[in-house]
């Protein structure tokens, strides 16, 4: 190890980190490294990093999985990826849908969505809902007891990303419903809402019933929820 | 702590020069003004006279000293003389005890014999000159041990090792002659055990106090930490109500999940309100045990402030005052004491190996910095994910697998919008912390109060003001005495009033020729008045924050990631990337000592507060506890495992607590007590 390390040190070889003072543009900006020889505990994260800062409007790269990669991990390491991106929309939500307006959770006027991180589940407004969904989440997808390693998971805990994910969905459809402007600017520079969108079609995770939000433009074509109406 | 140019060196010189001009002036007027007097003041003469003067001055001040010495060595003398006649008052009162024992026993056995002609077996009937130690009844000696251990577990838990704990019930010993007791002479076992346990917890509690005379708050929090141990009912209800309700909730994510969906709008409206009726009975149930649970712990906190109050606790609380010159007047008020155990207990109570107790996971990516809280078992992380968080390591829920305990955060802080990179905590009760982000901003935080739940509704008050001058990545803060400075890949570093309307004070820019490289890492020194900054080239230069002006410019080849100064030498300690801890004098510039303290590059560096030890952390994955004293590694533990080639991205020292932490790319932070 010392050998490796003082080697690698003096050949100058790539060193993927991002130096103190170094700037934002550079940051992660180091040549892709394939997926065969990234060795640490944490790949599957690495490379779908990788995948999206190359080009994240690259669906079919994004979530083409690695062959011979365990399934759960990669769905389990994606929907960490989701919501730690959806961080981004909470904070513009943040200054834009107050809890005087926004006093429920809701998307369409047919729903209206319980937040379920408490004991019993509460009507919070929109962003509460949001942010605990989002920290439920957190405390959930980190969890010792369902998630303890993060190169295997167990079939009963990959069940539990499911209702992450509809919950998760909710936050897009509501940002769209009723911050268009926001949705609109984050999915822009992002293409989170698509992304997920496809994601979850594509291992079938949430029926597409729960898909209420109208097809995004360039996006796989999801059948559409029939007689819905906008609010 | 000023570091002297060349300009006060030859003032100061100067300015004797002219004393010693006005002191002869009197008695060698004449020669003065017979020799061209011209602006030259010195003469052979006035020198030699001036010399003797002072000796002469010096003589009487020794001997002023002599006197004062002969005077406290009376007052010594008094004082054994003193304990010396309590000692023998005591003796003769045991004594006399054991004669009147003596008496009892024998009135007694002459009563039994009397009345039924038999003599009494009455253990012992030899006079009390010999008598052997009467042995302690079990029941009560059992309590003693129980409690005694109890004790002892206590202190271990709060720092303090079996051989301290020997040392000073030893010491204490001394103090009180019992050692030097022949335990024959002394007169009974029990008496002595009693007596020597209380004089044992005493003495802690004193130890406890002049531990603090190092740093009163440590003693005084390690006081009330003692207390926390001993939770009271409410708090214990309140911890167990928490473990429930958290359990619950993960319950609650997959079970109620369909639940909510399928309330229907126009059927669920009075469904959903009995819902909320319950859940808000069951919140405020909560909140009022945690509020009490809150009360009394901050009745645990400030008092142990103001006990000892000393001009150090003032000195430091006094707002713009900052922190190091505060430690300086502590130590100086200890060494008055008693400087030497002071600074061994200390020394002692790092010898212990730490272990690694809380894993804080909550974080969806590599977590780049972390600080205490200045007084709470509390701490905020702050994440390549956006968000930070705080965590209390009173609120903890016990592993499964490992004796660690996973800890859920207390609150998570979003308004970055990218990764956040770096942290500082605010002073002593200001409650706010300050970070910095890829996105070029600092935000200031106020952090929420300790019952806060996780799962409460959005207050913006946490939002404090945001400063937005840096144009790029800021990569360092720290604070001190409500001052922040900064550091950005924009090539700048800068000094804040955080909460003023006009917070930027200052901007310090290398402005030598050919320096193009940005800074990578900053930190207060010489209390506050100077900047240190190094940069991704390995200069570290040092700034006057007065003038803006590099004072101090030292070349190094090696790019370095972080500098911390000492809290009270001049001394400058930076991590390079060539995997070298370098240790510079902050006066001269000189490197005083460089070591390889890695197998890869240094990442992390944190002194204690005492700046007795060093923790450094390295993309090696590991930490490191290095003795500042002798440079040596005290303790290495493995933490992080890497993520690309990064591991280690942060460590840091509890100011106050036994607590020490680390973060790594994997996204989490551990705490090791
Ligand atoms: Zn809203
Ligand atoms: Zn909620």
């Amino acid at each position: 190890m010392t050998k490796m390390a003082e080697e690698q040190w003096r050949s100058g070889v790539i060193l993927r980190r991002n130096r103190p003072g170094s700037s934002a543009k550079d940051f992660r900006r180091w040549p892709d490294e394939p997926f065969e020889e990234m060795d640490s505990t944490l790949a599957v994260q690495q490379f779908i990093q990788q995948t999206i800062r190359r080009d994240p409007a690259n669906l079919e790269a994004i979530l083409k999985i690695p062959e011979a990669q365990d399934d759960g991990v990669w769905k389990y390491e994606h929907l960490r990826q989701f919501c730690m991106e959806l961080n981004g929309l909470a904070v513009r939500l943040q200054s834009e849908c107050k809890p005087e307006i926004c006093t429920q959770m809701t998307a369409t006027e047919q729903w209206i969505f319980l937040c379920a991180a408490h004991k019993t589940p509460k009507e919070c407004p929109a962003i509460d809902y949001t942010r605990h969904t989002l920290d439920g989440a957190a405390c959930l997808l980190n969890s010792n007891k369902y998630f303890p390693s993060r190169v295997s998971i167990k079939e009963s805990s990959v069940a539990k990303l499911g209702s992450v994910c509809r919950r998760v969905y909710r936050i897009f459809s509501h940002a769209y419903f009723h911050h268009r402007a926001i949705f609109d600017a984050f999915e822009k520079e992002t293409h989170l809402c698509k992304r997920f969108t496809y994601f979850v079609t594509k291992y079938s995770i949430i029926s597409k019933e729960i898909l209420i939000l109208p097809k995004l433009e360039d996006e796989t074509p999801i059948a559409q929820q029939p007689g819905e109406s906008e609010a | 702590m000023k570091i002297p140019t060349a300009m006060d060196d030859s003032s100061v010189s100067h300015h004797n020069g002219g004393q010693v001009g006005s002191q002869i002036g009197v008695s060698v007027n004449n020669k003065q003004n017979e020799e061209s007097s011209q602006s030259v003041q010195y003469s052979i003469p006035g020198v030699l006279h001036f010399i003797q003067h002072e000796w002469a001055r010096f003589e009487v001040e020794r001997s002023q000293w002599e006197v004062d010495r002969a005077e406290f060595e009376a007052r010594i003398a008094f004082l054994q003389g003193e304990r010396k006649g309590q000692e023998n008052l005591k003796n003769d009162l045991v004594r006399r005890i054991k004669m009147l024992e003596y008496a009892l026993k024998q009135e007694r056995a002459k009563f039994h014999k009397l009345k039924y002609g038999v003599d009494l077996q009455q253990g012992d009937m030899r006079p009390p000159t010999e008598e052997p130690t009467q042995e302690p009844e079990p029941s009560e000696r059992a309590q003693w041990k129980q409690g005694r251990q109890l004790i002892k577990q206590y202190l271990q838990e709060i720092g303090y090792t079996d051989t301290i704990l020997d040392v000073r019930s030893n010491k204490v010993r001394t103090l009180l002659g019992l050692n030097n007791e022949e335990p024959a002479d002394d007169s009974s076992h029990r008496n002595c055990d009693k007596q020597q346990h209380y004089s044992m917890n005493t003495a802690l509690n004193r130890k406890m106090y002049e531990y603090g005379g190092k740093d009163q708050r440590k003693g005084a929090q390690q006081g009330s930490g003692y207390n926390e141990e001993g939770m009271s009912v409410q708090e214990t209800a309140a911890v167990f109500a928490n473990f429930e309700f958290l359990s619950n909730q993960e319950m609650d994510m997959d079970e109620i999940d369909d639940l909510d969906a399928k309330q229907m709008h126009h059927t669920t409206t009075k469904q959903g309100e009995d819902v909320d009726q319950e859940a808000e009975d069951v919140l405020t149930e909560l909140n009022l045990l945690t509020e009490s649970e809150a009360d009394g712990g901050q009745g645990d906190e400030f008092p142990t402030v103001k006990f000892p109050a000393t001009s150090a606790t003032v000195a430091r609380e006094g707002d713009g005052k900052p922190l190091a010159l505060g430690e300086l007047a502590q130590l100086t008020v200890s060494n008055e004491s008693e400087g030497y155990d002071v600074a061994s207990a200390s020394k002692e109570s790092f010898r212990k190996t730490w272990n690694a107790k809380y894993s804080l996971r909550s974080h969806f990516d590599g977590v780049r910095a972390l600080a205490f809280h200045p007084t709470r078992a509390a701490l905020v992380t702050a994440s390549e994910d956006h968000t930070l968080k705080m965590w209390d390591l009173q609120r903890t829920v016990p592993a499964k697998k490992s004796a660690g305990l996973d800890v859920e955060p207390l609150y998570t802080f979003r308004a970055h919008t990218a990764p956040v990179l770096c942290l500082a905590m605010g002073a002593p009760r200001s409650e706010e912390c300050f970070s910095g982000g890829l996105d070029g901003t600092i935000r200031v935080w106020n952090l929420p109060p300790p019952i806060a739940d996780p799962y409460d509704s959005y207050d913006p008050a946490v939002l404090g003001p945001v400063l937005r001058e840096h144009t790029d990545a800021v990569w360092s803060l720290s604070c001190a005495g409500g001052r922040l400075l900064s550091s950005s890949a924009d090539g700048t570093a800068r000094l804040w009033s955080p909460r003023d309307p006009r917070p930027l004070l200052a901007t310090l820019r290398d402005d030598a020729p050919g320096s193009t490289s940005a800074p990578a890492a900053a930190d207060f020194a010489d209390a506050a008045c100077r900047a240190a900054v190094v940069y991704t080239d390995g200069t570290l230069l040092l700034y006057d924050l007065e003038t803006g002006q590099v004072v101090l410019r030292v070349p190094c080849d090696s790019p370095a990631n972080r500098v911390r100064s000492h809290p009270t030498l001049p001394l400058l300690v930076t991590a390079h990337e060539d995997r070298h801890i370098r240790f510079w004098d902050a006066v001269s510039g000189r490197c005083a000592h460089a070591m390889v303290a890695h197998l890869d590059a240094v990442t992390g560096l944190a002194l204690d507060p005492n700046g007795l030890f060093l923790l450094s952390g390295s993309h090696d994955c590991s930490v490191r506890l290095w003795n500042l004293d002798t440079k040596t590694c005290v303790q290495e533990i493995t933490a992080h495992r890497k993520k690309f080639d990064e591991s280690i991205l942060d460590v840091a020292f509890h100011p106050l607590r036994p607590y020490i932490a680390s973060a790594g790319a994997d996204g989490l932070a551990k705490v090791f007590v």
